[in-house]
């Protein structure tokens, strides 16, 4: 049995995964707001749609869509079957501004985004335009941010020890 | 004028070098030089690729107010594609058949496909497809506004070709390299290895890792050989 992040041909997708979980145990386990470099602060949740990897080329993926697939016991099953998210619909949030997306771990790409409303002091399609160009930007740093939190968590020498130990006992929860 | 989208998928892309200043005059030239360029009337299959902007999708011009979407600047790229309809192919073979009382040959079916595509390509209109990017020159960062192979590639290489500079695709490892991480943690990410979180025996049918692991070289080498 071939473990995935060795057959994927995208060599470091895996890591997308493991941040996307990490981001799943933070948001569980320290609440959803997240202290970014530069004194920004930014809310994070997982909304209504998760994809959990296969473990292997042999085993199925798992979608739980709709409600709270956080909450339910499927997702704690896999969960303790030590699974990675693959996919997951987040919400983020920084000051008024909300956007959702999905992002997919292993390629870091996202879909279905929605930015935030434009706002009301949009007066010409110039305005309306840079607002919109500025929040697309913002929610690439808001994810860049978040990552970069996780990578310098995840690269330390005693990452296996402390932070992926305490993951692993919440994983482990009924 | 159309608007910069709000919803949607994004790939972002990162480069390294210099690019002309997107204000400056050269950079609407190097647009120029790959504009789109039309297939309207072209008799053959065949998609064209280039730029153009919101406020004018023949490419013919690339007015900086067009462009600027500060703190980003607003690429159009323009996809033409003109292909033959399978519909009318069937329809006039299913006649030549009809009419000689047999089933063409692979020769005759070619003759037949490409006398139609001089006959009816001129007269077919090609599909249209608009893709925008936001161009972050400061950040050396391009987000392209949709997420498919075809329009990914596609991108990258007229990119190239206008800027002669290559888009490294922001997935894990690249969107790592942004983040600022000196050279010690690049090494670490260079080796690093997936975490086998351990797996609670009731549910998986394996045995219980007390820790979590990481998928050792070896061990990898050996299950896929």
């Amino acid at each position: 049995m071939k473990p995935k992040a060795q057959a994927d041909p995208e060599r470091h997708g895996f890591l997308g995964e493991e941040f996307l979980t990490w981001l799943w145990f933070r948001w569980e386990t320290q609440g959803g707001e997240f202290h970014l470099p530069g004194g920004r602060v930014v809310g994070v949740a997982i909304d209504d749609f998760l994809i959990f990897a296969a473990p292997s080329d042999d085993e199925t993926e798992q979608t739980l869509r709709h409600g709270l697939p956080t909450r339910t016991a499927e997702a704690r099953t896999a969960l303790r079957q030590g699974r990675r998210l693959k996919r997951a619909r987040l919400l983020l949030a920084e000051g008024s501004r909300n956007w959702s997306a999905t992002l997919d771990a292993a390629t870091m790409m996202m879909s279905g985004v929605k930015l935030p409303e434009d706002s009301q002091e949009v007066e010409s399609d110039g305005d309306r335009n840079r607002e919109r160009s500025a929040n697309w930007l913002l929610l690439l740093e808001i994810v860049q941010a978040l990552y970069g939190m996780f990578l310098r968590e995840r690269l330390k020498g005693d990452y296996l020890q402390k932070g992926a130990e305490q993951q692993a006992q919440w994983m482990a929860q009924e | 004028m159309p608007a910069i989208r709000r919803s949607g998928g994004f790939v972002a892309f990162f480069w390294q070098g210099k690019l002309p200043d997107p204000l400056d005059s050269s950079f609407a030239e190097a647009l120029s030089k790959h504009r789109f360029r039309t297939i309207e009337n072209a008799a053959s299959e065949e998609v064209s690729v280039g730029w153009v902007t919101a406020g004018d999708p023949t490419g013919d011009s690339f007015a900086t107010e067009d462009l600027d979407a500060d703190p980003g600047i607003w690429l159009r790229m323009r996809m033409d594609k003109k292909t033959l309809p399978k519909k009318w192919l069937q329809i006039h073979r299913d006649v030549a058949e009809k009419s000689r009382g047999r089933r063409l040959s692979a020769r005759e079916r070619k003759e037949l496909r490409d006398d139609l595509m001089e006959k009816l390509l001129p007269r077919v209109l090609p599909t249209v497809n608009f893709i925008d990017a936001v161009l972050f020159a400061e950040r050396k960062t391009v987000l392209l506004l949709a997420g498919s192979k075809t329009v990914r590639e596609a991108f990258g290489k007229l990119f190239f070709e206008t800027f002669t500079i290559p888009l490294d695709r922001g997935d894990p490892y690249q969107l790592g390299l942004q983040c600022g991480l000196d050279g010690a943690a690049v090494k670490v990410l260079d080796r690093l290895e997936p975490v086998r979180w351990p797996s609670d025996p009731a549910l998986a049918g394996r045995s219980r890792r007390s820790a979590p692991t990481q998928v050792e070289d070896d061990e990898v080498e050996e299950v896929t050989s």
